[in-house]
């Protein structure tokens, strides 16, 4: 199993793999009280990313993945990402207010 | 599998959690689905409709599973109650201190340099 250890990175691909596949894309999250372990996988059937940490902190992280997903995956995979969390993985494109930004 | 409205759901995914609390996983899975089947995605498809889809939340304990599918209005809602949920329940997560992890890399230096000398530690 492939575990990833950059957090960005686990974000940017599951991002990709859902936007490539959103038929049979799906994100994981398991969580053992016990054991204080929090892992997660993103997978399409082919391909499978996973990430596991014992840290609070992730837990927030996750929090904004949870809703990224959310996003995605009830309006759809073109959905702009920008409003959820600032971030684009695909397109690189600042559509927020410009103050003073010369493009 | 049991199909739930959103907020039985979400009072179930709690009681999963603080069962949970001393040994065994809760598993929760998110998807994208229409909730059609091929043959009604084709007709839909082809008459020119779009197909509405849904995001399925399955949630799971080794026990019981339960399931609720939220649509494009609810996913917000859901998704504030989902923080909170998590955020109370994911209490045994490590908090990270930078005291702690200077000290285990410095206990780690001190065992694969096997001097004797003691190293200054700095107080924060």
């Amino acid at each position: 199993m492939v575990y990833i250890v950059s957090w960005d990175e686990f974000v940017d691909r599951s991002v990709q793999l859902f936007r490539a596949d959103p038929e049979s894309t799906r994100y994981v999250v398991k969580y053992r009280h016990c054991d204080g372990k929090l892992v997660l996988k993103v997978t399409d059937n082919k391909e499978c990313l996973k990430f596991k940490t014992d840290q609070a902190q992730e837990a927030k992280k996750m929090e904004k993945l949870n809703n990224i997903f959310f996003t995605l995956m009830a309006r759809g995979p073109d959905v702009d990402l920008s409003e959820v969390t600032g971030k684009e993985p695909m397109e690189t494109q600042p559509a927020k207010k410009g103050r003073g930004r010369k493009q | 599998m049991v199909l739930l409205q959103l907020d039985p759901f979400l009072n179930e995914l709690t009681s999963m959690f603080e069962k949970s609390k001393d040994k065994g996983s809760v598993w929760v899975t998110l998807k994208r689905s229409s909730l059609k089947s091929k043959l009604q995605k084709r007709k839909l498809s082809s008459a020119g409709e779009s197909i509405e889809y849904r995001c399925l939340i399955r949630a799971t304990d080794a026990k019981k599973t339960i399931s609720t599918s939220v649509g494009a209005k609810d996913h917000l809602r859901f998704q504030a109650s989902y923080a909170t949920i998590l955020k109370a329940h994911m209490t045994a997560l490590k908090k990270r201190e930078r005291k702690d992890r200077k000290k285990s890399t410095e206990a780690e230096k001190k065992e694969s340099t096997s001097t004797t000398t003691s190293k200054p530690t700095k107080k924060l």
